[in-house]
C-alpha cells in the first residue's frame, strides 16, 4: 500500500472542519416560546441521545467524505504479485517471413498460435504481433478473443526477412509501457539467419517470459537458391560484350554437391540455360552473355530449374532497361583538360555506366540547354556565362543534378555556382608539405555507397588531398571529410534537384584520387546517383524503400505517383498517391512505378537471400535466449527486479467512488435534518 | 362583509372602536331577552299564589272575577348586565402568526361591548386579570362607557401568570345583579380547577360563557426537530422532541379541551373554543345563539 502523490495527504488538515462543526462548536438552539408547558414533557435525555447519535452518523459521513477525497487525490495503490492473471499479457508473435513459406511451416505456426490463444485464461489480455520484414503490431492488449483470433487468422506469409533483434527491440519498447509480466510466445522456424549480429539485441526484459514454439524439428532439407545476380540495370548496347552479361551466384544451404540447371529468363522466355556444379554448402557462378534485350524495360530472371525443398527462392528477378546512352555535360575551364580526361576514363570504365561524356569549356556553354543531359559536371570553372548559370539554376530547380568540383581556381572566385555560399578559405596542403587524408566517409550517401567498406576506409584511406576549399556546409550533408575536418564532399538538395560539391578537384593536381581505383567507383556511384538511372531499373530487396518524389517539390505542384505491385494491384490510395514520399517494397516480383516527375521505372524485388538458409538456431542458443528472458540478465531487468515481481494496482477510482457514496448519504441525512416535516392530517 | 371579520384583516385595524363596529355591523342586531321575569309589558303566564309570594304581583282583577289568587308573570325585557373577564396573562401573547391570542381576545371583547352597549343598551363591564385583578370597569350604560371599556382593553397587555380564583372573588364582590359573565382565556389550568373556580358564578344566577382562545399551533404544533420550549408565564425551559409533539401532546390537548368542554357544560355554563385563525362572527353568532336559547 502506498501513495503515488503523497503530498496530497496534506489535505487531511481539512478533516478539522467536520470535527470543529460537530464536536468543537457548541450546538446553539434558539428557544421557542409556547403558551404553557402544561402538556409538554421533557424529552431532553432521549431526544439528545437520538440527536447525538444521528449527528454522529452525519459527522462520520462528512469525515469519511473528506478523508476519502483526500486519499483519492493522493492516488493510493497496492502492490499485487505479478502472478496475478489480470496483470498478465500474452504476447503472440507469429513469424511470417519468407522462409515460413517452406512446406507447411506457416500453417503449422498459425495453428499453434490459435491453439495458444484458445488456451489463454479468460480475462487475460493478449496482443498479436507479426514478425516479417518488420515487427508489426496487429492488436492492442485486449481480452476480446474474437478480435484476437481474427487478427491471427488474417496473417499471411510475406516475403520479408525476420530479425529477432528487431523483435527484441519491439518487446523492450512494449515492456516500457506494460509493467506487468509478459508471456511472449514466438511461433517461428527459428532460422539462424534471423539472429542479429549482436546477441544482446535479442535479449528480452526481465518481466518477459519467452516461450519458443519452433515449427521445424531436425535437420532441414537441402536448399539451393540464386543468391545474387549481377546484371546491368541499364544497357545501351546488347552487343557490348563488357556490359551485356548476367552473372548469377548459385548457393546451396545444407546441401551436398550437385549439378544444377540454371536458366536466364527474359520477359517470360528462357533465353539461355546452363548447368553449374555447386559444391556442398558452397556457391557457384553462372554467366549468361550476351544479354539480348529489346528497348524499354525487360523483366529478367535467373532461376534454377531443378526443384528443391524451397522452390520460392529458386529465381532471382531483375529488370534491364535498354536505352540509348545518356549524355553527360562536363564543363571545364578553358585549356584545362585533365579533369575531363580522368572523369571520362572513369565513367567509361564503370561497368554499369551508360553515359557519353560531352566535354565543353565554360565559355562555350552560353546557348546550351542542360536539360538534354543526364547530369552536369562543373570542373574547376572559375566563371560561367551568366546565361548558362541562370539556365543551370532552373535546370536544378526542376530536378536536374550537378556535380561541382572546385579545383585549383576556387580561391580566385569566392562565389560557388548554384551553391548559394562562398568559399570561406582555401587549404593548400601541398605548400605545407603534407597532403591531407580523407578522414571520414559516409558510405550511406548514395554517391559513396558501399555495402561493406574495407578497412582502408573503403579505398579512400590511400587518397591524398593537396588542395581543398573550405565551404560552410549549411543545409548540406557532408558525405566525406578530410582528417582535419574540412568537408570534402557535400550533398545538397536545391529545389527538386541535387548538387554534389567536391571541395577539391577531379584532376591529379589538387589530389591524387584519379590515380586510385576508388575514383572509378566514386564516379560510377555518383553518375548513377545523379542520373537517377538506378532508380529506374535493376533489383531491390523486399522491404526496401523507393523514394517517390523529392522532398522539396514546389508548393502547389502536386504530382501523382503510380505504383503497381507484382500482383497487379495499386498499393497506394489516391491520397497516398498525392502525398507519399516513398514506398516500401513488400512483395517479391516486379514493381512498376511512375514517379511524380513523370519518369517510369520497373524494379525487380527479391526476398532477402538470408531467408534461403533454412538452418535453425542451435538448441543451446535458443535455450540461452529463452533463459535470458527468465533470468533477467539485462541491465533493465536487473535494475527493477522488485517492480517486475509486483504490480501497482491504483485504487483512486474506488476511493473516489466511496467518497461519492458517502457524499450522497451525507446529503440525504443532512436534508432529513433540514427538511420540513409534513403535518399529519 | 365576511372578509372584514377575518382575524388577519382585523389585525390591521388599530382602533378597537372601528374594529368592533365593523364586526358587529356584520350581524343583524340580536334581541336577547332578560332571563328574569319582571315588570315589562309582555305577559308570560299565570301561576297560583303560594304563601310567601309578593302580593304586588297578584292579579287583583282576576281575583275579583274568580275569587282565586293568581300571580301574573311577565317576560322581562329589561336591559342585561354583561361582564367580560379577560385573561391578560403572558400565555395570551403567544402567536404563530397574527393575530396574537391577546389581540383576538380584545377583538371579541370589543365586539361584544359594542354589540351590548350600542345595539342592546345593555350594561357592560370589564375585568382584566392575570394572577390578580389588574383593572375593573363596572358595568354601566352611561355615556362614554364604551370608550372606557375600549381604553381598558387597550391597556390590557399580557403579563404575569393566570389565576382564576382571585378575579372571580373580586367579580363576586361587586356583582349584585345577575347578568352575563364572559370569561375569555386560554385556560391553561386543570379543567376541574377552572370549573370549580368559575362554577360559583353560575350558582348566583349568572349566565356564564367561556371563550377558549387557542392558536392553531397550540392544537397541532409543528416541530422540525427537537427544540427547547420556553413557557411564556414561568420561563421554564424543557427540550421536546417532534415525535412527542406529534403524538402525545396532541392527545393531551385534545383531552384537555374535551374535559373542559364537558365540565363547563356539566356545570350549566356555555363553552366555545375559538381559534385565532377563525372569523370573529362565528364566535359572536355562537354566543347570540346560546343567548337566544337561554331566553
Amino acid at each position: 500500500m502506498g501513495f503515488l502523490a503523497p503530498w496530497f495527504l496534506g489535505g487531511l488538515a481539512a478533516l478539522g472542519i467536520p470535527v470543529f462543526v460537530h464536536l468543537l462548536r457548541k450546538h446553539v438552539t434558539i428557544p421557542r416560546p409556547v403558551s404553557s408547558l402544561m402538556f409538554f414533557e421533557r424529552g431532553t435525555q432521549s431526544s439528545t441521545r437520538h440527536r447525538k447519535l444521528r449527528y454522529l452518523l452525519l459527522f462520520a459521513l462528512r469525515f469519511a467524505s473528506v478523508l476519502l477525497v483526500v486519499l483519492a487525490f493522493a492516488d493510493p495503490f497496492v502492490k499485487r504479485p505479478a502472478a496475478d492473471v489480470n496483470g498478465h499479457l500474452l504476447l503472440l508473435v507469429l513469424d511470417n517471413s519468407f522462409s515460413m513459406r517452406v512446406g507447411s511451416r506457416f500453417a503449422d505456426a498459425k495453428q499453434q498460435a490459435l491453439a495458444a490463444l484458445a488456451a489463454k485464461p479468460h480475462g487475460e489480455k493478449a496482443q498479436i504481433m507479426v514478425l516479417g520484414g518488420q515487427v508489426d503490431v496487429l492488436t492492442q492488449p485486449i481480452t476480446d478473443e474474437a478480435q484476437l483470433r481474427t487478427a491471427l487468422e488474417s496473417i499471411q506469409p510475406s516475403d520479408g526477412h525476420a530479425n529477432f533483434g528487431e523483435l527484441g527491440g519491439a518487446v523492450r519498447t512494449l515492456a516500457e509501457t506494460v509493467h506487468g509480466p509478459i508471456d511472449l510466445a514466438l511461433f517461428s522456424d527459428m532460422q539462424r539467419t534471423a539472429m542479429p549480429a549482436n546477441f544482446a539485441d535479442m535479449v528480452l526484459p526481465g518481466n518477459v517470459k519467452l516461450a519458443l514454439h519452433p515449427v521445424v524439428r531436425g535437420t532441414p532439407s537441402p536448399n539451393w537458391t540464386i543468391e545474387s545476380v549481377n546484371a546491368p540495370a541499364d544497357l545501351p548496347d546488347p552487343k557490348d560484350t563488357k556490359r551485356s552479361r548476367v552473372e548469377g551466384v548459385v548457393a546451396g544451404f545444407g546441401s551436398s554437391a550437385a549439378t544444377k540447371t540454371v536458366s536466364l529468363v527474359v520477359n517470360g522466355k528462357i533465353v539461355a540455360t546452363k548447368k553449374v556444379n555447386v559444391p556442398a554448402n558452397g556457391r557457384a557462378t553462372v554467366e549468361f552473355a550476351p544479354l539480348d534485350v529489346g528497348y524499354g524495360f525487360n523483366r529478367c530472371a535467373v532461376k534454377i530449374d531443378d526443384s528443391d525443398a524451397f522452390p520460392a527462392d529458386d529465381a532471382s528477378v531483375f529488370v534491364v532497361r535498354r536505352a540509348d546512352p545518356e549524355r553527360v555535360l562536363f564543363v571545364h575551364r578553358a585549356g584545362e583538360t585533365r579533369s575531363a580526361t580522368y572523369f571520362g576514363a572513369a565513367l567509361a570504365a564503370a561497368a554499369q555506366g551508360s553515359f557519353v561524356l560531352q566535354s565543353m569549356a565554360a565559355e562555350e556553354t552560353q546557348n546550351l540547354d542542360p536539360a538534354k543531359f543526364a547530369f552536369v559536371v562543373l570542373a574547376d570553372t572559375a566563371g560561367l556565362p551568366s546565361i548558362f548559370e541562370h539556365t543551370l539554376a532552373q535546370y536544378v530547380a526542376k530536378g536536374g543534378n550537378v556535380l561541382i568540383a572546385l579545383g585549383a581556381d576556387a580561391a580566385r572566385r569566392a562565389q560557388i555556382p548554384l551553391w548559394d555560399a562562398n568559399v570561406q578559405d582555401v587549404h593548400d596542403y601541398a605548400r605545407r608539405g603534407a597532403a591531407a587524408n580523407v578522414g571520414q566517409v559516409d558510405f550511406t550517401d548514395p554517391a559513396l555507397e558501399q555495402a561493406q567498406p574495407g578497412r582502408d576506409n573503403g579505398g579512400w584511406a590511400e587518397v591524398k588531398i593537396f588542395y581543398a576549399a573550405v565551404v560552410d556546409p549549411v543545409q548540406a550533408r557532408v558525405a566525406a571529410r578530410l582528417a582535419d575536418g574540412t568537408p570534402l564532399l557535400l550533398d545538397k538538395q536545391i529545389g527538386e534537384g541535387r548538387v554534389l560539391l567536391m571541395t577539391s578537384g577531379l584532376d591529379n593536381l589538387t589530389n591524387d584520387m584519379p590515380l586510385h581505383p576508388v575514383f572509378v567507383a566514386f564516379v560510377d556511384r555518383a553518375a548513377r546517383y545523379l542520373s537517377g538511372i538506378e532508380r529506374l531499373s535493376g533489383s531491390r530487396l523486399v522491404d526496401a524503400y523507393v523514394p517517390l518524389r523529392s522532398g522539396a517539390e514546389p508548393v502547389g505542384v502536386v504530382g501523382n505517383v503510380e505504383v503497381i505491385d507484382p500482383d497487379g494491384h495499386r498499393p497506394l490510395s489516391l491520397t497516398e498517391a498525392r502525398t507519399a514520399q516513398s514506398i516500401r517494397l513488400r512483395r517479391a516480383g516486379y514493381y512498376q512505378i511512375r514517379f511524380a516527375n513523370g519518369r517510369d521505372a520497373m524494379i525487380g524485388v527479391n526476398p532477402d537471400r538470408r531467408e534461403s538458409d533454412l538452418t535453425p538456431i542451435a538448441d543451446d542458443v535458443l535455450a540461452l535466449w529463452s533463459g535470458s528472458s527468465a533470468n533477467g540478465t539485462t541491465p533493465a531487468a536487473a535494475t527493477a527486479p522488485a517492480e517486475a515481481n509486483f504490480q501497482r494496482a491504483r485504487l483512486w477510482w474506488w476511493v473516489m467512488l466511496f467518497a461519492l457514496a458517502a457524499a450522497v448519504a451525507e446529503t440525504a441525512l443532512a436534508s432529513g435534518y433540514l427538511g420540513t416535516q409534513r403535518e399529519e392530517a | 362583509m365576511q372578509r372584514f371579520l377575518d382575524p388577519d384583516v382585523l389585525a390591521g385595524i388599530s382602533s378597537l372602536d372601528l374594529l368592533a363596529k365593523t364586526v358587529v355591523d356584520g350581524f343583524v342586531a340580536g334581541l336577547h331577552r332578560s332571563p328574569d321575569f319582571g315588570f315589562s309589558q309582555e305577559f308570560a303566564e299565570y301561576r297560583a299564589y303560594t304563601p310567601g309570594d309578593d302580593l304586588r304581583h297578584v292579579d287583583w282583577n282576576l281575583f275579583a272575577r274568580t275569587e282565586r289568587c293568581y300571580l301574573k308573570r311577565y317576560r322581562g325585557e329589561t336591559n342585561s348586565q354583561i361582564t367580560v373577564l379577560l385573561d391578560a396573562s403572558n400565555s395570551m401573547q403567544y402567536t404563530s402568526g397574527p393575530p396574537k391570542k391577546m389581540d383576538y381576545a380584545r377583538f371579541i371583547a370589543a365586539s361584544i361591548f359594542y354589540l351590548a352597549i350600542h345595539n342592546q343598551r345593555d350594561a357592560a363591564g370589564l375585568i382584566v386579570f392575570d394572577d390578580e385583578v389588574r383593572e375593573t370597569i363596572r358595568p354601566s350604560t352611561r355615556p362614554g362607557q364604551l370608550a372606557r371599556l375600549f381604553a381598558g382593553l387597550e391597556r390590557a397587555e399580557p403579563r404575569a401568570r393566570t389565576d382564576f380564583a382571585k378575579p372571580l372573588r373580586h367579580f363576586q364582590n361587586f356583582l349584585h345583579r345577575r347578568g352575563i359573565a364572559i370569561v375569555i382565556s386560554d385556560f391553561y389550568e386543570e379543567p376541574e380547577a377552572v370549573v370549580r373556580t368559575i362554577a360559583p358564578l353560575r350558582f348566583r344566577g349568572n349566565e356564564v360563557v367561556l371563550f377558549h382562545i387557542l392558536d392553531p399551533q397550540e392544537i397541532r404544533p409543528v416541530m422540525k426537530g427537537s427544540a427547547v420550549l420556553v413557557d411564556l408565564e414561568t420561563d421554564r425551559r424543557i427540550e421536546v422532541i417532534p415525535e412527542y409533539a406529534k403524538t402525545a401532546y396532541r392527545a393531551k390537548i385534545d383531552a384537555h379541551i374535551e374535559q373542559l368542554r364537558a365540565g363547563v357544560r356539566a356545570a350549566g355554563m356555555d363553552y366555545q373554543l375559538l381559534m385565532t385563525n377563525e372569523p370573529l362572527d362565528a364566535a359572536l353568532r355562537e354566543y347570540l345563539t346560546l343567548r337566544q336559547e337561554r331566553d
